[in-house]
This record gives structure tokens, C-alpha cells and sequence, in this order.
């Protein structure tokens, strides 16, 4: 994973070595985890089609994201180099699933939601990215810090990307315990024989990619800096 | 540093200690939380069939309204011969209960049907007697099931309920949605294979189909799957028991 | 012919990058240029291709209820399944380790091809996708676990190497500037993604 960032933003090396709050703060931007490090990218697609799903996604991939970080900065002394790939994957996939175990004795109705996920979250390089990038070489405190800026730069696209999705593709936006609120009224989608019909194709998975550049578009027009040349 | 942490004997002990501790910790959770998550499968699946008859009930209530309204439950072999009849409160321990069959498990093991005992839930809800039928099969990601109720005459859709481990959010997983069940209302089923058809999403239905989910069409292709294989095997039970009233109503 | 068959729609039909946007963030970051994107795409092969089947037989003897009566009949109903997330990662990881010494210290020249490539492939989420696909279609012998891994293997191989072919030749075409390099790649593998829908539901 390492090397695989490296070719991608030069300049992250040096942007890391800064203070927490810059670790806070760069990944909602100039080192967005899914715009800019190119990480992370397969859940973004399979989960944006509604707002609520991204939610959930998003909470989850943060709390797994601390939870990972602060276990491996923790062990970063003890772990072998030769097999850490392997721990950190172990880590990460006992600890979703440990948290699945007991949500789905405990609180059976949100299991049901998160259980899609499971796998997802397990194979998000988002979270593998990190450790292997901070967490291995940093301290427990930075390391919390940089999980949050993380997770929060990649929920930020994840809702965006949502959004635009479930309000062009069903006309409605969907929050956790709310259900779905449909902007226009029933009479006026064309499926009750009103005039308005949802474009399906932004409900298809290529449409989230499409999304995503034009994130990036955006972004970059706005920060020269980050233009490739 | 005291020890290397790079040689080859650190880096075994280091992944054998792992194991035992990371082995432990998840069979740990996951004998201790089993008969919770059990209980919880339970209470799903009661509120799931109550579903498929237009009950609406949560899981703490479904233990007590499950017997208020489910009367028998039976269990029959793939000749359509009843192994089984079981009423009253289910009892998750015992293992000729009918409600205790795994349909789904059944399905992953891929065992010839002849192997094995089809559950059937003999209901009653306004008078009127209804049969819900548990199906299992796969969508796109993995398992799907499912209960499908059909009215006395074996033949008309009573109301159906879907279920999905992991399919795409917002486009497969909506088979779980009432939108979708409530399509298959009033539906009646075709009196040879294939019974029952589930089109492409948006397409135009008759009686006996129902248009699937724009894109989730592999998780709708999935549910009429398992919704035919099944009933090719119920349908053996059907004909003996609507022969056997056609007998009686002749003498 | 049912070989065949699994082989192909694991290339078109279920293509792992443009059907379940698998692997998606290799993808986006090593297809620069034909030449690496392709020793990638090699290594992919060459993984799924092997530790598929070995997930096959542990899922088949080890992991899943009553797969351990080969060694004592009581053990059938012991079901570890809660197990194969860890155990398939544990497997992907390890092989990819192992492949990678063996064929530094055989193969040097395949080292040196694939050599920085083998790492990045233990975090490839389409390795394990086939790993969990292989567990949910429950092939019924080794033989079509393995070409199922194989196929989706080209299918990887042929997308990244497609895609990088694409970004070779548009660097030569009028990009909006914001735009080069990681925006346009998304939105032409959407495209490609879209294209690539038309062979969905093909039976063989």
C-alpha cells in the first residue's frame, strides 16, 4: 500500500510529519483519502446509491479506523516487519468481527443493517492504508488523530457522492430512522402517472464513478496545486 | 533493543501467540454470544412469516403472537408425503419441530432433494387459512430467502416477505422492501414450471409475474429461482391435498 | 463446456472491476503505463489462480459445518465458519508471502517483473472477493473453483490493462487541466463500466 500512495502524492510524507490539527484537517481536503490517495474506492461505490447506507458506512469504517489504529501504533514495536501486512489484516478483520458478534446478539435490528458491510469494511484499503502508513510508525495520540481525519474525509465524499445519487436517481433522500422523504410529491413521478421519471442510471454502480471525478474536477479547480500534470 | 524483532524465531512466536490469542478471542464471542443470536434468529424468522401474512409484530412480541396465528406446522419429504405435524409454542431445542428445519442450510449444502424435509406453515388470519411456504436461494453477493403465503386454494398469492444477507444496498437489498412484496399480492401461480416469473425492473406484468428491481436484476432473477424450485416440490403436497378434498366433496 | 463457461463469464460477465468494482484502488493507481498495469495484472492472475483453490479446500474441510468428519466423524456438527473471513485473509496473505520468496529465489526475471507488485496484492480486494465468491457459489469440485479464480483473474488483468492502454493515449488529448491524470480515469472507467453492463445475464 505504501509504495502505492507514494506514487500517487509525492508530497504526503512531509505533510504528515506536521501537528495533529493538520492531521485533522488535510484529509478533508488536499489529502482526501478518496479523492487524492486513492484509497477506499470500492466501498464508495457500492454503498452510495442512498444516503442512509453511506451513514452507516461511514460511522462504521471511522470506529474500525480508530479502533485499528490505536491497537497497531500500540504493537508498532512488537510487530515483525516481514509479516505485518498479515497482522494488520488480522487486526482489523477480528476486530469487525468481534463488533458484529455482539451487535447481532445484542442489538439485532442494527447487525442486520451492518452485516452487509462486514466484508466491505474488512477489505476497505482505507483502513490498511493507514496503518500501514501512520499508524506502524506513529504514536497512539497522533494516530487516533489521523483515524479521525481519515474517516471524516472519506465520509464527506461518501455523502456527497450518496446524495447526488439517491436525489437523481429516486428523487429522495434517505436518513438512518427517518426512511425515505421523497422530494416531489408522489403524483408527479411518472410511475403514479406524473410527468417526472428518475434517471436510473445514476443508480447503477459506473454513475458513482463518474461522481467521484467530478468531485475531483471540483476540487482541483479550486487548488491549482493538486492538478497532475 | 533487547530482542530483534526481524528474526525468523520472533516472528514465529510473534504469529503463534497471535493466533492463540486472536483464535481464542473469536470462538470466545462467538460460543458465548450463540444462543442469543439464536434466540434472535428465532424471533426473526416469526416475524418474518408472520409477515408474508400481513402481520406486522417485533421481536419481542412474535413469540406470543407466532401461535396465535400460526396453527400447524408440518414438515414433508420431496414425494409431497407429511413427515411431520407440530403445534403450540415453538421449542428451539427440539429438533422434530418443524419451525426448526434450516431451509437456508439446507440450500448451501446443495443435498439431493430427496434428502431432505420441507417445512410448511399452516396459518390462520381472518378466518381464512393460508399456507406459508420458506424459500432460500441466492442473489447476486450471497443468500437470499424468503416466505411466501399462499391462500387455501394453493394457487393465489397471499403476501410474500424477502430477506438478504448482503445485496447491493438500494438496488438488490430493496427486495426486503414492502414495495417489493406487496407486488406479489393477489398474484396466482401458473399450474406448471415455471410457476411463478419475476420480469426485468419496469416491465410490463401479467397475473402471474411481477417486474423485479432496476438494477438488482441478478438478486430478482434469484428470487423467482428459488421461488419455482421450491414450489415444484410444494406442489406434490398441494395436488395430494387438493385431491383428497376433491375426493371427499365427490362422496 | 461448464469449464469454459465459469472461464469466460468470470472475464465478461463478471468482470470483477467493472461488475463489482473489485480491486478498484490497485486499479486506479498502477495503471499508468501498459507495462506496469500489466505486470499487475499478471500477479492478480497468478494469485487468484492459487489461492482460490487453497480456500476452496479449507472452506471445504476445515471451515464449514460438518466439513471436519473427514477426521472424526463427531465433528459434524462442528461449524467454524465464523472463521473464514480470518482464515481466507490469513491464506491470502501468507501465500502472497510465500510467492513472492519462492519465485525471488527460482524465477528471478518473473521477480523482477512482478517483484513490487506482489506486496500490493495482499490488500487487493478482489482476491478476497474470490475468495467469498468461491464460498457462495459452493462450486462443486476443485477444478471449477479454480477456473473461476483464473477467469476472474483475466477479467482483472484484461480491465487494468485496457484502462492503462486508454491513459497512454489521452495524455495526447485536450484534458481539461483539473481533470488529468485520477478524474478523467473515474469517469472512463464508469464509462468502461457501463459499456461493460451490456454483457450482464449472458448464459454460455
Amino acid at each position: 500500500m505504501g509504495t502505492e500512495n507514494k506514487t500517487i502524492t509525492p508530497k504526503r510524507e512531509s505533510l504528515f510529519s506536521k501537528k495533529n490539527r493538520k492531521l485533522l484537517k488535510d484529509p478533508l481536503g488536499d489529502s482526501n483519502p478518496i479523492t487524492i490517495q486513492v484509497l477506499g474506492i470500492c466501498s464508495a461505490l457500492a454503498i452510495t446509491v442512498q444516503l442512509q447506507q453511506a451513514v452507516i458506512m461511514s460511522l462504521s469504517v471511522l470506529f474500525v479506523m480508530i479502533g485499528g489504529n490505536v491497537i497497531v501504533s500500540l504493537l508498532r514495536n512488537l510487530i515483525p516487519d516481514r509479516i505485518r501486512i498479515i497482522v494488520q489484516l488480522v487486526i482489523i478483520a477480528s476486530l469487525v468481527i468481534i463488533v458484529d458478534e455482539v451487535l447481532k446478539a445484542y442489538q439485532p435490528d442494527i447487525s442486520e443493517k451492518l452485516s452487509v458491510f462486514v466484508g466491505l469494511i474488512i477489505t476497505n484499503c482505507i483502513i490498511m492504508g493507514r496503518l500501514e502508513a501512520f499508524a506502524l510508525a506513529n504514536k497512539p495520540g497522533p494516530s487516533v488523530f489521523d483515524a479521525i481525519g481519515n474517516g471524516m474525509g472519506y465520509a464527506w465524499v461518501l455523502l456527497v457522492v450518496s446524495i447526488v445519487r439517491e436525489i437523481f436517481g429516486s428523487g429522495a433522500i434517505s436518513l438512518p430512522g427517518m426512511g425515505q422523504v421523497k422530494f416531489l410529491p408522489q403524483d408527479w413521478f411518472i410511475s403514479s402517472g406524473g410527468f417526472y421519471e428518475n434517471n436510473n442510471l445514476m443508480i447503477l454502480p459506473p454513475m458513482a464513478l463518474v461522481v467521484v471525478g467530478i468531485i475531483i474536477w471540483i476540487q482541483r479547480s479550486r487548488n491549482e496545486a493538486l492538478i497532475e500534470d | 533493543m533487547a530482542m530483534n524483532k526481524n528474526a525468523t524465531g520472533y516472528t514465529f512466536l510473534f504469529s503463534i501467540v497471535m493466533v492463540l490469542l486472536v483464535g481464542t478471542a473469536l470462538a470466545f464471542t462467538s460460543l458465548s454470544l450463540k444462543p442469543l443470536q439464536k434466540q434472535n434468529e428465532a424471533d426473526k424468522k416469526m416475524v418474518d412469516i408472520l409477515g408474508a401474512i400481513g402481520i406486522t409484530t417485533t421481536r419481542e412480541n412474535a413469540k406470543n403472537d407466532f401461535p396465535t396465528f400460526v396453527k400447524e406446522r408440518l414438515s414433508i419429504d420431496s414425494e409431497g408425503n407429511v413427515l411431520n405435524i407440530t403445534s403450540g409454542d415453538v421449542d428451539s431445542k427440539d429438533a422434530s419441530d418443524p419451525f426448526n428445519l434450516d431451509v437456508k442450510k439446507d440450500y448451501r449444502s446443495k443435498k439431493p432433494a430427496s434428502e431432505l424435509s420441507f417445512p410448511l406453515y399452516k396459518c390462520e388470519n381472518e378466518g381464512e387459512s393460508i399456507y406459508v411456504i420458506p424459500v432460500a436461494g441466492s442473489g447476486l453477493w450471497g443468500p437470499i430467502w424468503g416466505f411466501v403465503a399462499l391462500k387455501s386454494d394453493m394457487n393465489t398469492i397471499y403476501g410474500a416477505k424477502f430477506d438478504h444477507k448482503t445485496e447491493t444496498p438500494g438496488l438488490g437489498a430493496e427486495i426486503k422492501d414492502d414495495f417489493f412484496s406487496d407486488k406479489f399480492q393477489g398474484k396466482q401461480l401458473r399450474d406448471a414450471a415455471p410457476y411463478f416469473t419475476i420480469e426485468k425492473g419496469g416491465r410490463e406484468t401479467d397475473i402471474h409475474s411481477v417486474d423485479g428491481i432496476t438494477g438488482g436484476t441478478i438478486t430478482s432473477v434469484g428470487v423467482g429461482e428459488m421461488m419455482n424450485r421450491t414450489l415444484s416440490i410444494y406442489q406434490l403436497y398441494f395436488n395430494s391435498v387438493i385431491n383428497a378434498q376433491a375426493n371427499n366433496n365427490g362422496y | 463446456m461448464e469449464y469454459f463457461n465459469i472461464f469466460v463469464k468470470g472475464i465478461f460477465v463478471e468482470n470483477m472491476i467493472f461488475a463489482y468494482f473489485l480491486g478498484m484502488c490497485s486499479y486506479l493507481a498502477v495503471s499508468k503505463t501498459v507495462k506496469t498495469a500489466n505486470g499487475l495484472g499478471l500477479a492478480v492472475i497468478f494469485v487468484l489462480g492459487i489461492t482460490v483453490p487453497i480456500n476452496y479446500l479449507l472452506e471445504n474441510y476445515v471451515l464449514k459445518e460438518g466439513a471436519l468428519t473427514w477426521l472424526d466423524p463427531t465433528f459434524a456438527t462442528v461449524d467454524l465458519s465464523f472463521l473464514s473471513f480470518i482464515m481466507f485473509i490469513a491464506v491470502i496473505a501468507s501465500m502472497v508471502q510465500l510467492v513472492e520468496m519462492i519465485v525471488e529465489k527460482f524465477a528471478p526475471a518473473l521477480y523482477g517483473a512482478l517483484g513490487i507488485f506482489l506486496p500490493l496484492i495482499a490488500v487487493n480486494c478482489s482476491i478476497l472477493g474470490g475468495a467469498l465468491f468461491m464460498q457462495e457459489r459452493q462450486y462443486p469440485s476443485i477444478g471449477e473453483a479454480t477456473t473461476f479464480g483464473l477467469g476472474s483473474g483475466v477479467g482483472w488483468w484484461l480491465a487494468i490493462v485496457a484502462i492503462a492502454a486508454i491513459r497512454e493515449k489521452i495524455r495526447y488529448s485536450n484534458v481539461p487541466a483539473p481533470l488529468q491524470g485520477l478524474g478523467i480515469t473515474y469517469i472512463i472507467t464508469g464509462l468502461m463500466g457501463i459499456a461493460f453492463m451490456s454483457f450482464m445475464g449472458i448464459e454460455i
